[in-house]
């Protein structure tokens, strides 16, 4: 289905939201939000070697854009230039896109929200971005079309004793209503995304700057849950603006 | 500190925790360079010695205790590069961290 969705509307521009998982960002500078502006971005280097697939273009003229935007609404990410994007990016992609063996059918404009390092930032705030990115959409010139992919694992725990922490339970809730009442989930403080969906598990706070990016009505035109792929329940949502 | 909410069972990185690992993590995230790979594979000791970590958060990554490299500060994200060398599961390492073999925290923590 997201395939598909792609094939039918062909967008031009993917804005991905995503948080780096200790790949692109270490410990020695840790932005809350990043806005990417390069030409393209390489896959990094994980551990394993880069995966085999294609650098992505980038949307740098939407990513500068969005960042005057921003940084003129008091909103002041950091702005990357040269920087390469870990498998938050890359999966959510390859799930929209499939693994092209030369080129990504679409641009790529990434948003990092540090997700591993507290302070992170709160699910209000990841809204608010959100709202920031819809006026940057709207007010940039031309034609293009563009997809916004909100990111993040469903319920997870990598550590501690609570490691192996999964709430299907929960996860199928936030899959059900994150399109019609999605006022419950920003409300929410990141202790309680913590307690809920794990301690990897509030990465799922990012999915509400793609939804404060959408209309107050939506239309959900596809959910699938799955758990738990490795350690995480993993689910995808499809939504148009009513 | 902070007037966070504690969450049994559950680490936040925050800044206590990220001062005490710093330099563990660094290590873990050097690993994300196949020319430090080669030479971390090649001499460990002489390895490690570069990033000053001390006794007891040496003699862990040498054992590959992940429950105790996450006590000492480590970050799962970058100490997981650490099994990119020297191959380990990540279920495995989840097991450790409960303190529970690992087909039990396959079936009673992850349902398979
Ligand atoms: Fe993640």
């Amino acid at each position: 289905m997201p395939q598909q969705w792609m094939r039918d509307h062909k967008p031009d521009i993917a804005v991905v939201i995503f948080n780096d998982h200790g790949n692109s960002f270490f410990l020695d500078r840790v932005p809350t939000f990043a806005v990417g502006v390069a030409d393209s971005y390489k896959p990094v280097d994980e551990g394993w070697g880069p995966r085999a697939i294609p650098d992505f273009d980038g949307a740098a003229d939407l990513g500068w854009h969005f960042a005057d935007r921003l940084v003129e609404r008091h909103f002041d990410p950091l702005i990357c230039r040269e920087i390469e994007v870990d498998h938050g990016l890359q999966v959510p992609m390859e799930l929209f896109c499939g693994r092209p063996a030369e080129r990504w059918p679409v641009k790529v404009l990434p948003i990092w929200v540090n997700t591993i390092q507290f302070p992170i930032p709160t699910p209000q705030r990841c809204w608010d971005m959100g709202v920031m990115l819809r006026e940057a959409i709207e007010s940039f010139p031309g034609d293009d079309r563009v997809v916004i992919m909100g990111t993040g694992g469903l319920s997870h725990q990598l550590q501690g004793r609570r490691a192996g922490f999964l709430n299907p339970a929960a996860d199928r809730d936030w899959l059900a209503t994150i399109g019609p009442d999605p006022d419950r989930w920003r409300g929410m403080n990141r202790e309680d995304y913590v307690e809920t969906f794990g301690s990897e598990g509030a990465e799922l706070m990012m999915w509400l700057v793609m939804r404060g990016a959408m209309n107050r009505e939506v239309r959900t035109l596809h959910t699938h849950y799955h758990v738990p792929a490795s350690m995480t329940g993993a689910g995808c949502v499809v939504m148009e603006n009513a | 500190m902070t007037d966070r909410r504690e969450i049994p069972d559950t680490p936040l990185f925050d800044r206590d925790v990220n001062r005490q690992g710093y330099a563990l993590n660094k290590f873990a995230m050097s690993l994300g360079r196949p020319d430090n790979r080669a030479a971390y594979k090649a001499d460990e000791d002489a390895y490690l010695a570069r990033f000053g970590l001390g006794p007891a958060t040496t003699a862990a990554v040498k054992a590959r205790d992940y429950a105790e490299m996450v006590r000492l500060g480590g970050n799962l994200f970058f100490i997981l590069k650490i099994s990119a060398v020297d191959p380990t599961p990540i279920t495995a390492i989840g097991a450790a961290q409960v303190g529970m073999d690992h087909d039990r925290f396959l079936k009673e923590r992850l349902g398979k």
